[in-house]
């Protein structure tokens, strides 16, 4: 089906099988899982593990491994960010998660855009979400944030009511309420 | 060297230099987002060579509403309520899909009675997400009636959530571990009398619009999308049947227990809008068949199960055993959490694939929820579909896809 050589880890969650892969190789492993028989892309998307990450920057702490069992410790992360690509074979009806890590800001990889055609505004809003940048993608602009956002809102360190107040003039009412009162 | 002006509301014309095949110049029109034919607030930035669609570019996000990233900052059993928002038109569906999921991390599975008034929570909830698809796109083709009888069914079907969970729209009704409450006599009753009368009223609408010259020569023919361009681009549901492809996740990938139940999946090999339409009007009709199985097979027993750690007590309990007030608290204060790892659950929804990707890291909130909505893949063969076409063609093909921008937001 596709390389072993190209396969890092393997693994069922809670009865979904996935592999992941190096980030380098995420075209190229996409690429062959797509002459396998794996036509469709269901979703792609980007889960960041800030906490993980930062928690486990010295190595792996002992016992854990990179996944975690099924119910049993927290999986360790040492990178960021989690990309997660979920195809699905459409004749026989399997489906694989494939998975990788990456780091660095911005964070990089190669767009699949042309192998799966829905992966054109998944990768838009990907980048938008994670400020995760896919080289090669046609207009990697923004998706569902204004053209002119600043910062990338799925991100961990992105807080919930961190954005300001469009309408100025009430929230400095509502801001200088209790210092009057 | 463009000029710029504005014919309308919502409409600005730019001249982009370029010349057309009937002598003119390509015109940038910029429709929407507040533009009526566009379902919500679409914006389409439309190149046009007299009155024929050259290029098209979606534009989207002005109903983006955050909920992923409000998902993770509620606990589990909070999110159920925001997941009812981002496909507004069918709640019900989008609460199972998360439901599922957590089961799925959970590795718990609900009692025969909470699947079965799950599905036809769901089937309901197609059939009311179909009649306002048809009552609105018949009004952009010109038949203002279909509205009204659209809508006189939808309502019976908000009566009949409002009875088995208090909300008109917005139900929460189906929650990880089981459903709200359980069945009421009285939506029994009603379900049965709307049973009894939804295949007449779908002959209504057939009557109004199947055979009828007009509807007929604006859907056929009109936003051709191939079956294996279909597939390519990832459109799913009514779009990806009305192709000609039998994929309907709830005979391909059943869940909640779809197998058990016998009806058609509905296709359309015309590839046209119209075939979407045929497609979607099977499908009300299917939908009556399984609530019939479902209503007349509908098991006794517990509507959720029975795991103190994930669902809350009988309030009666409460007053007699400490360890049920403890429960309580736990999970009223804390919440329940979830074994570490990742799980994605499909269901079909009036739209095609509504899934939803959990990832837990072992604790009460979600590390990530995100949702694979229909919508938001659906939109995309848009240009693919609506080119060489009249812009008012287009119309009726962001008619047939049926998004709901709400969806594809999030």
């Amino acid at each position: 089906m596709i390389a072993d050589s190209l396969i890092v880890d393997r693994g069922v969650s809670a009865g979904d099988a996935w592999i992941t892969v190096a980030a380098g190789d995420v075209r190229q492993a996409l690429s062959a899982l797509k002459d396998a028989g794996y036509r469709l892309l269901v979703f792609l998307t980007c889960v960041d593990h800030l906490a993980d990450a930062s928690r486990n920057r010295g190595g792996a702490p002992e016992g854990l491994g990179p996944t975690g069992a099924q119910g049993g410790p927290p999986p360790y992360k040492s990178s960021r960010y989690e990309l997660v690509y979920q195809l699905r074979n459409l004749e026989t009806r399997d489906q694989l998660r494939v998975r990788a890590f990456l780091d660095g800001d911005p964070p990089r990889v190669d767009s699949t855009h042309d192998l799966f055609p829905p992966a054109n505004w998944d990768e838009r809003e990907t980048y938008d979400m994670f400020g995760v940048v896919f080289t090669g993608h046609p207009d990697l602009t923004r998706i569902l944030m204004p053209d002119d956002w600043v910062g990338h809102p799925l991100r961990r360190d992105y807080p919930v009511g961190g954005e300001a107040v469009e309408f100025s003039e009430e929230h400095e009412t509502w801001q200088t309420a209790p210092e009057k009162a | 060297m463009s000029d710029t002006g504005t014919v309308g509301q919502g409409i600005t014309v730019t001249k982009t230099g370029e010349q057309g095949a009937f002598g003119g110049e390509l015109l940038t029109i910029n429709f929407g987002p507040h533009h009526p034919s566009t379902h919500g607030v679409l914006r389409l930035i439309v190149d046009l060579d007299g009155e024929q669609v050259r290029r098209l570019k979606p534009v989207i996000g002005y109903l983006h509403t955050g909920i992923e990233k409000q998902a993770e900052a509620l606990r589990w059993q909070q999110v159920v309520v925001v997941t009812d928002r981002h496909d507004y038109l069918s709640p019900p569906i989008n609460n199972l899909a998360y439901a599922l999921a957590v089961e799925k991390l959970l590795g718990v599975e609900v009692p025969p009675r909470a699947s079965a008034l799950r599905v036809i929570m769901s089937e309901l909830t197609r059939i009311a997400s179909h009649l306002v698809w048809l009552g609105t796109s018949g009004i952009e083709l010109g038949a203002s009636t279909m509205l009204m009888y659209c809508f006189r069914e939808r309502d019976t079907i908000l009566d009949m959530n409002e009875e088995i969970s208090g909300f008109r729209m917005h139900t929460s009704y189906i929650r990880p571990g089981g459903v709200m409450a359980d069945a009421t006599p009285r939506f029994l009753e009603m379900l049965d009398r709307f049973i009894d009368k939804m295949p007449s009223n779908v002959d209504e609408y057939e009557a109004l619009l199947t055979m009828n010259p007009i509807f007929r020569s604006r859907t056929i023919g009109i936003g051709r999308l191939p079956a294996e361009d279909a597939k390519v681009l990832g459109a799913t549901g009514p779009m990806l049947r009305g192709s000609g492809v039998a994929w309907d996740l709830r005979k391909t990938m059943p869940y909640s227990g779809y197998e058990k139940y016998d009806f058609e999946v509905a296709t359309s090999d015309l590839c046209d809008c119209y075939g979407r339409y045929l497609v979607r009007i099977k499908e009300m009709r299917e939908a009556v068949k399984i609530l019939r199985q479902a209503l007349d097979r509908l098991p006794d027993g517990p509507v959720n199960i029975d795991d103190r750690k994930v669902l809350p007590p009988p309030r009666e309990e409460l007053e007699t055993s400490m360890e049920a007030v403890i429960h309580h608290f736990k999970l009223f204060t804390e919440g329940y959490s979830v074994p570490a790892g990742d799980a994605y659950v499909a269901v079909e929804s009036g739209r095609g694939e509504n899934g939803c990707y959990v990832v837990s890291d072992g604790t009460h909130k979600p590390r990530r929820v995100k949702f694979r909505s229909a919508s938001f893949v659906n939109l995309q063969p848009l240009e693919r579909m609506a080119l060489n076409h009249m812009v008012a063609d287009m119309v009726a093909i962001i008619g047939t896809a049926d998004t709901v921008l709400g969806d594809v937001d999030r």
